[in-house]
């Protein structure tokens, strides 16, 4: 048992640091403050992500032969601590965090040749087409089928929930190629090269906070190449489970992003008067509510380092679905004491001065204009990638002796 | 009827004949021109609200409603607008009814200076509309937190400050604003024309559909006759509570709407063959939300009738803004998960129902502050 302090971290951290102060442009500085959602603005993030890309830091949690950074553990956190102050894009995790690791670990040599290098550079980026109108938390009853036909597969369905599929120029997605059996046994998974198929249709949904973040997307005879498969037809599932892995956690940490939102809350807190006199920083109440999250973070952060650090933590199996119901419901807690710090403050609704760009100056403070946004959008993080209700179901099977 | 309770004599909770008669009109109105599709035409065309409803709401009585009848208006009860205040929930109404008739309009009614009376006639048949500039930004849980200022000057005075969240501020004829007089003194309240010289108007729509603005007062001057009341906290105090009594049913109302719809999409959404509120986290989720929904209801119940009797104090409004505060976010955060992604979305009115509790629970205080305020004795 050790935790490494030595100088060479900190002389890292400075290496770190002077790049975020001096690299970003400040519309790149300007989305990040605004990011109110796990999906930052996205030109600007990708503009971010070719920053990183040529500096070599695109992917830290990426194997090093494939551009990682070969960082240790401490390198990552310290990264990813001096990336949330300052308040930079995240970047989007579709493409670094989910196909990209998935095709490392399971995709033909010709697909990691053809797709990796524009995924760690940021030309592309993927959408992920998984849930459907009739299947959400029911992920494996889904029915958007593809056909085989010679070296093509036709598919016929629809997705929703397409996170920035609008912005995409790849996808990959879940298709039923067999109703035979079990239903996770006719499921295949697909690379789409390109979204602008024949028969492809993307349409934007406004969110509860006004931005068109999710899509759906409608297939109408749609013929695509079979060789865009991740493993094998009809075991699709399979590589989706191994890609979730991802999804909900075990790459990169989420404790940073948590505590940044509670610092930024607490400058928040520190201007505004209480009605008990003071400012809100001052109020027991609040002190005793933002100390308890505070702590939980920290058990968060704490975690997240043994698990990232190969402990047997993360080996539990039920490890994905800890991590996505911890993670989430500590960012949907964040976003409700920085809206309860906003007030009033957070009930005008400014899409305007939210757009990166716009020079339309917010009516109160940036704090004001971006907590109800974040509240609104953080609801999701409960449903999305799996409910946390079915997140339950599956920790608690892994206890049953299963 | 239980034995023991024979012999006494029962509290009433009903609403009388008459205010069913309103409710049920209200409601019937409403339910016939006021769905959520043209809610939200309405809430994103250019018009602040709809001037053809607040016609109606004016032909209903309801603008005049609260009003005593020697001022001109139908001597009302708080019991009466809370009869009829959960359609406007239900509905997602975004006219200024609370703002310009119980905030604004009340002060002006509890005004000692008679220069001002009639306009209550003017906002009683929607003639004219008045907003209520008091919210400062920080949450103006009492009237103790008004920072504004007024100088006496000349005749009159003036008056530097800047007001936020008033709703209608920038469609208002007339605002009614909440200001100190000097650093130290009493909270008076004054009546600004909408066209004063060094008012700064920004104006903005809510996440709830409302129209509003903030407001800055540059050095605005008002003649003697502008004032309502020199010394106004308690005025204020009393009109704030009705105010979040009738914004409280409004708020129950929208609860009710989302345990119902919730209700009914658990049992017809189906995964894993089977309907989302068979699966007991879901249900047990349904039947919180239920507890929740019925625990507001008889808060609101108690507490109109506790208003309606005159002998409501402080600490019972804390009681019923912290509860509903808390439960009606309970609720709506409750029934988005259960509706999952379509929940989130701006097409469904699940979320619209959210953001209005969200409204409702930040203004005047929200739980957290009302809920501190009980603990403090």
């Amino acid at each position: 048992m050790n935790i490494d302090f030595s100088p060479e971290l900190e002389a890292f951290r400075a290496e770190v640091a002077t790049f975020f102060a001096t690299a970003p442009t400040p519309a790149i500085r300007e989305a990040g403050r605004k990011t109110t959602s796990v999906f930052a603005p996205f030109q600007e993030c990708m503009e971010w992500h070719k920053t990183l890309f040529e500096k070599g830091w695109a992917a830290p949690h990426w194997p090093k032969e494939y551009g990682g950074t070969g960082w240790s553990v401490e390198q990552r956190f310290i990264f990813a601590e001096e990336y949330r102050k300052a308040d930079l894009p995240p970047l989007l995790p579709q493409s670094l965090g989910m196909v990209g690791p998935l095709l490392i670990d399971l995709g033909t040599e010709e697909q990691k040749q053809r797709y990796l290098p524009t995924i760690l550079n940021g030309d592309d980026f993927w959408a992920q087409g998984y849930s459907e109108p009739g299947s959400g938390s029911d992920l494996a009853s889904l029915s958007c089928r593809a056909e085989p036909d010679g070296d093509d597969y036709i598919i016929n369905g629809s997705k929703i929930w397409t996170t920035y599929a609008h912005h995409a120029n790849r996808m990959f997605m879940l298709v039923r190629t067999s109703t035979e059996g079990k239903k996770q046994q006719g499921i295949t998974f697909l690379l789409l090269d390109r979204v602008d198929y024949p028969g492809m249709e993307i349409r934007p949904i406004v969110g509860l906070d006004g931005f068109p973040e999710q899509c759906e997307v409608f297939f109408d005879n749609v013929r695509v190449p079979q060789s865009g498969r991740v493993g094998e037809e009809n075991d699709g599932w399979s590589v989706a489970k191994h890609l979730l892995k991802h999804e909900r956690g075990g790459g990169s940490a989420a404790s940073p992003t948590l505590v940044r939102y509670l610092e930024r809350a607490r400058e928040a807190a520190a201007i505004i008067a209480s009605p008990f006199g003071g400012v809100l920083a001052d109020d027991p109440v609040f002190q005793r509510d933002i100390g308890e999250l505070e702590a939980d973070v920290a058990s968060l952060a704490h975690f997240e380092k043994l698990a990232i650090s190969g402990h047997s933590i993360a080996r539990d199996p039920s490890f994905p679905s800890m991590n996505k119901t911890i993670n989430s419901e500590l960012v949907q807690r964040a976003s409700v004491i920085m809206n309860q710090v906003s007030g009033v403050g957070g009930l005008a609704r400014q899409l305007e001065a939210l757009r990166v760009g716009s020079n339309v100056e917010p009516l109160g403070s940036e704090f004001d204009l971006i907590s109800m946004p974040l509240y609104l959008n953080s609801r999701a993080t409960t449903i999305y990638a799996g409910s946390n209700e079915v997140q339950r179901d599956l920790i608690a099977r892994t206890m049953a002796g299963a | 009827m239980h034995a023991l309770w024979q012999g006494l004599e029962l509290m009433d909770f009903s609403f009388s004949q008459e205010q069913e008669m309103l409710r049920d009109s209200v409601a019937r109105y409403l339910d016939k021109n006021y769905d959520f599709d043209a809610r939200q035409a309405l809430v994103s065309s250019a018009a602040p609200w709809s001037a053809e409803v607040w016609n109606q709401f004016a032909e209903l009585g309801l603008l005049a409603l609260p009003f005593s009848e020697d001022q001109g208006g139908l001597g009302g009860s708080i019991g009466d607008c809370v009869a009829f205040a959960q359609s406007f929930g239900k509905h997602l109404v975004v006219e200024p009814y609370v703002s310009s008739i119980m905030l604004a309009g009340a002060a002006i009614a509890a005004s000692d200076n008679t220069a001002n009376l009639d306009w209550i006639e003017k906002l009683a048949s929607g003639e004219a509309v008045a907003g209520f500039a008091y919210e400062e930004g920080a949450g103006t849980a009492h009237p103790g937190l008004i920072k504004m200022v007024a100088e006496p000057s000349g005749d009159g005075f003036v008056l530097s400050g800047e007001k936020r969240l008033v709703l209608a501020g920038a469609d208002a004829d007339i605002l009614v604003v909440a200001a100190r007089m000097g650093a130290a003194g009493p909270v008076a309240l004054f009546l600004v024309g909408k066209d004063a010289d060094g008012l700064n108007v920004s104006a903005y729509t809510t996440i709830d559909g409302r129209s509003a603005a903030n407001i800055r007062f540059d050095a605005v001057a008002v003649g003697a006759d502008a004032m309502l009341l020199a010394d106004a906290s308690e005025a204020l105090e009393q009109i704030i509570a009705k105010a979040i009594i009738v914004q409280g049913a409004e708020a129950v109302g929208a609860m009710d709407a989302l345990l119902s719809l919730t209700a009914e999409y658990a049992m017809t959404r189906k995964q894993f063959g089977t309907p989302i509120g068979t699966f007991q986290s879901i249900a047990h989720r349904l039947a919180d939300m239920k507890i929740a929904y019925s625990k507001a209801l008889a808060t609101l119940t108690y507490t109109a009738a506790l208003a309606n009797s005159g002998a409501i104090t402080a600490r019972d409004i804390s009681v019923f803004k912290g509860q509903l505060g808390k439960m009606g976010l309970a609720i709506g955060e409750s029934a988005i998960q259960i509706h999952g992604g379509l929940g989130l979305t701006d097409e469904l009115n699940i979320g619209h129902y959210h953001k209005r509790l969200l409204a409702f629970d930040a203004q005047f205080g929200d739980h957290s502050y009302h809920l501190r305020k009980l603990g403090q004795r």
